[in-house]
């Protein structure tokens, strides 16, 4: 509608807060795929990356009052997404490898090389090897782009951790990717 | 008023170690010391400490005077000691310090010794006292008389229900007293008590008879 | 010998470029480049269909017991309906408690208008009036918090302006011990 400013993360969340609980999905609406990418390469499909979203949005809900800045909901959200990252790759530690490639085995995209898709596929492979606070750090910075600095600061933690756990997985991953080759 | 507070309460028998931790720091040192003096002697006569500790945090927290505190603190031990005795006469059993702490509490919000006593002689499991009493104080405090708050649980563990019948009581007199104009705590009380009582006495259920007072 | 060589690490973080890399290093940089070149950056995207699951999953918690639904709300004080049935009919998530480690999440609403912030003190937050602050909801001049706690009994009050203490409206009342009344929660 045009004239009509969009209501801000606060406001929509002090109104669900007030018992409008249809306006929650403004902000899944809003959020649904600011973390997706995030998701499907820490889960190692598109399909887990939804069902992870999809439950973390549930769980803000559940947890809403206690998000202390609503004006940064999403912060708070990626937080709660992350953990649900995090508790699933416990899970499926014990997981065969050849259950965990076909997970990955997405359909595929016919516009992509063969040969640049089986790349990706490897190195999502390898990248599912690592520890998740490992292939956290590596995802954060190669797919989605941010520096140390702005890591640390989602985080929480300092770039000098950071950097050892990246140079760690850079390790493990060239281990991982010659053993395949 | 910085002196630590937290070397005295350190030596109160029987005090849970988080309320020595909330204590200490909070209130200025004549109350603490008093709190101890209290705790003290109640412990020895297996009186819950934790009300007093609750109550001086209170105070302090609410800016309240120091001799006012002191006041309340030695009313609430007094409370406790009646509820004590008051549990003490329904039965041969040590009464336990939930139940002591909702007797206290009981009688703050206007029911008696005897209201007390009744109330603990109609709880068994799977009906505690502690929750009995509490649920009783909180009828009591909505402006349901005394002789009918005690009516109303009585009667809700003779009709032989879970243990959330009794918990559910205040919610259903709000119900009560919203759904009909002009209907105070008391009537819908009141009614909850015949509709309790009828399903009490109803016929070929096998419920458990309640104890005689 | 599997392991990177620093400076190829420092290649990785985008500290290096290939070129500043000593030769014998030049093909160890390649690879890692190459490594990098099979990071899947394609942005996802999540169907449409993901809302309106996550929204019946809402409405599903939101389903109060029967009772409550026919509640029409009644001023005991002059508060404003809303207000005044707030604090005791907003019990979320009611299943029975059962003993020991139940919790019930409760929300706190009060209807001070000229307030310019509102906190909640009880014995559960060890009466601290700072803990716990009430937010100004979309209806003017209505402060609501929500909390999560233990079963049991609670005692509580609202703090306004960091001075003013007044009990729950709508919420049964006991007297203090100090010359107040402090409100009374049971769950």
């Amino acid at each position: 509608m045009s004239g009509r400013e969009e209501a801000t993360d606060g406001q929509v969340v002090r109104a669900v807060l007030a018992g409008d609980t249809e306006r929650y999905a403004e902000l899944v609406t809003r959020y649904r795929d600011r973390y997706a990418r995030y998701a499907a390469r820490m889960l190692g499909s598109a399909d887990a990356a939804e069902d992870a979203v999809q439950d973390a949005f549930v769980r803000a809900y559940d947890q809403l009052a206690q998000c202390r800045d609503p004006d940064k909901f999403v912060g708070w959200f990626f937080l709660i997404l992350r953990n649900r990252c995090f508790a699933e790759r416990r899970r499926t530690k014990d997981v065969a490898p050849l259950e965990a490639a076909g997970a990955v085995a997405a359909p595929e995209r016919p516009e992509v090389p063969v040969e640049i898709a089986e790349r990706r596929r490897a190195l999502q492979h390898a990248l599912l090897e690592l520890t998740p606070e490992q292939r956290e750090v590596f995802v954060l910075k190669h797919v989605e782009g941010l520096s140390y600095g702005q890591i640390a600061e989602r985080l929480g933690t300092s770039v000098p951790s950071l950097k050892m756990r990246m140079h760690r997985a850079y390790d493990r991953l060239r281990e991982q990717l010659r053993d395949r080759a | 008023m910085k002196t630590c507070c937290v070397a005295l309460l350190l030596v109160i028998a029987g005090t849970p170690v988080g309320a020595q931790q909330g204590l200490a720091g909070r209130v200025p040192p004549e109350i603490a010391t008093l709190v101890r003096q209290l705790a003290t002697s109640a412990a020895a006569r297996g009186i819950p400490v934790e009300p007093l500790i609750q109550k001086a945090i209170e105070g302090s927290a609410k800016g309240v005077p120091a001799e006012r505190v002191a006041t309340a603190l030695r009313a609430l031990a007094a409370q406790l000691d009646a509820a004590a005795a008051a549990l003490q006469q329904a039965g041969p059993a040590r009464p336990d310090t939930a139940a002591i702490a909702a007797g206290a509490f009981a009688l703050n919000a206007g029911l008696s010794p005897r209201d007390v006593t009744a109330l603990a002689q109609v709880s068994r499991p799977p009906y505690s006292t502690a929750v009995t009493l509490r649920v009783a104080s909180t009828l009591a405090a909505m402006g349901v008389p005394a002789a009918q708050t005690v009516e109303l649980v009585t009667q809700t563990i003779a009709s032989g229900g879970p243990a959330t019948d009794v918990l559910g009581l205040p919610a259903q007199v709000m119900v009560g007293v919203s759904h009909g104009r002009g209907v105070t705590p008391a009537q819908a009380a009141a009614g909850l008590t015949r509709a309790a009582a009828a399903r009490a006495n109803a016929p070929g259920q096998n419920r458990p008879k309640p104890p005689h007072p | 010998m599997t392991d990177f060589h620093p400076q190829v690490k420092q290649l990785l973080d985008g500290e290096l470029t290939l070129a500043q890399l000593p030769p014998e290093l030049r093909a160890q940089g390649e690879e890692a480049l190459r490594l990098l070149a099979a990071v899947d950056r394609e942005p996802v995207t999540l169907p449409a269909t993901l809302d309106a699951r996550v929204l019946a999953e809402l409405r599903r918690r939101a389903e109060t017991p029967s009772f409550w639904r026919r509640l029409r709300l009644r001023p005991w004080t002059l508060v404003p309906a809303f207000a005044a049935g707030a604090a005791l009919a907003l019990l979320l998530s009611s299943p029975a408690p059962t003993p020991a480690t139940s919790t019930v999440t409760v929300r706190f609403v009060l209807f001070a208008p000229e307030a310019q912030q509102v906190t909640l003190a009880g014995t559960f937050n060890q009466w601290d009036a700072a803990a716990t602050p009430l937010v100004r909801t979309g209806a003017p001049g209505v402060w609501a918090a929500t909390l999560i706690l233990p079963a049991g009994q609670h005692q509580y009050a609202f703090v306004v302006d960091g001075a003013r203490w007044v009990p729950d409206p709508a919420a049964p009342a006991v007297d203090d011990g100090f010359g107040r009344r402090n409100s009374v929660l049971s769950l």
